[in-house]
């Protein structure tokens, strides 16, 4: 892993339901800049966007934990497809390797388990869970506000 | 988010690339998600231009690194409070193992504070490992990309 690999995440879920379209998306761009936005039209909750550039250190963290996740190694082709209940997009460039995955929420492990690739959505599970941990906690350190 | 193809560059994605957004393009929603007010994000103030640490709401951010995974916010606490004040500590775990997940999110009010505590901590021993400490957010853009390079040496 060197530091200047090139180097891009995105994360997206989202559905469509009673209160409109409201999904959570954040993106980490080459050059540092996170991208955060929250659209819940939940009890007319405004929408969130926020956006800061984080230094090398961050980026090189967000790094080594999609390294650690071995996600650059799963496909989505088994994973159940986004449906009405919503739709999660993980998109990473990560030196010569890009993926794009699609799929469905999931609600718990339970999920994970019932699926046909059981393995390769748990990796995706708690890598999604361990990204927003850590933007959460960007977000919210940063511009003091509660981002969920 | 808008132009986002555009900011990685490499050209052979398609073959190499893996799952249902490459090739047959993702349907994203770009203009749905943000259109009009939604495309405009909200950035703190910066007091001067260019790179170097960038001032949160309440203080300065460092992250450390490197850390043992029974690393706890106690340990974080002693020894990052001895600079000053510590506000806050994100300590996340690792949603997987329940151990700590690596990293910590530390919070100072004053930057003399923050900057004291890299210039002692970063490269001091925690737990028999060595931490790495630093900002966390910076004023502008980070480092270069290499892609140009890559793509020459081919």
């Amino acid at each position: 892993m060197t530091e200047n690999e090139e180097f891009y995440l995105r994360y997206y879920v989202g559905h469509k339901g009673k209160f409109g379209h409201e999904f959570l998306e954040f993106e980490f761009r080459p050059d540092g800049k996170l991208r955060y936005a929250n659209n819940s039209h939940y009890k007319k909750e405004t929408m969130i966007r926020k956006e800061v550039y984080v230094t090398e250190a961050v980026l090189k963290e967000l790094r080594r934990i999609i390294e650690q996740s071995d996600i650059m190694k799963e496909d989505d082709s088994k994973w159940p497809e986004p449906d009405k209940t919503g739709r999660q997009e993980l998109e990473i460039v990560l030196g010569n390797e890009h993926i794009s995955f699609a799929t469905t929420k999931i609600g718990s492990l339970l999920d994970v388990q019932n699926s046909e690739d059981p393995n390769g959505l748990r990796n995706f599970y708690y890598l999604v869970q361990d990204l927003k941990c850590f933007v959460f906690s960007l977000i919210s350190l940063h511009f003091k506000i509660k981002p969920i | 988010m808008e132009d986002r193809m555009q900011l990685i560059s490499s050209e052979t994605f398609e073959e190499r690339g893996r799952g249902r957004g490459i090739g047959a393009a993702m349907d994203v929603d770009e203009e749905g998600r943000y259109a009009g007010k939604g495309g405009v994000f909200e950035r703190l103030g910066t007091d001067r231009d260019g790179s170097g640490p960038q001032k949160s709401v309440e203080g300065y951010i460092l992250i450390a690194c490197n850390l043992h995974e029974e690393c706890t916010e106690e340990d974080i606490y002693d020894r990052f409070s001895e600079f000053g004040e510590v506000k806050n500590i994100h300590l996340n775990l690792d949603r997987r193992t329940g151990f700590t997940k690596g990293y910590a999110l530390i919070e100072y009010q004053h930057f003399k504070e923050a900057q004291s505590a890299i210039e002692a901590l970063h490269g001091a021993e925690l737990h028999d490992r060595l931490l790495e400490v630093s900002w966390a957010f910076s004023r502008g853009p980070v480092g270069t990309r290499l892609s140009t390079r890559r793509r020459s040496e081919k």
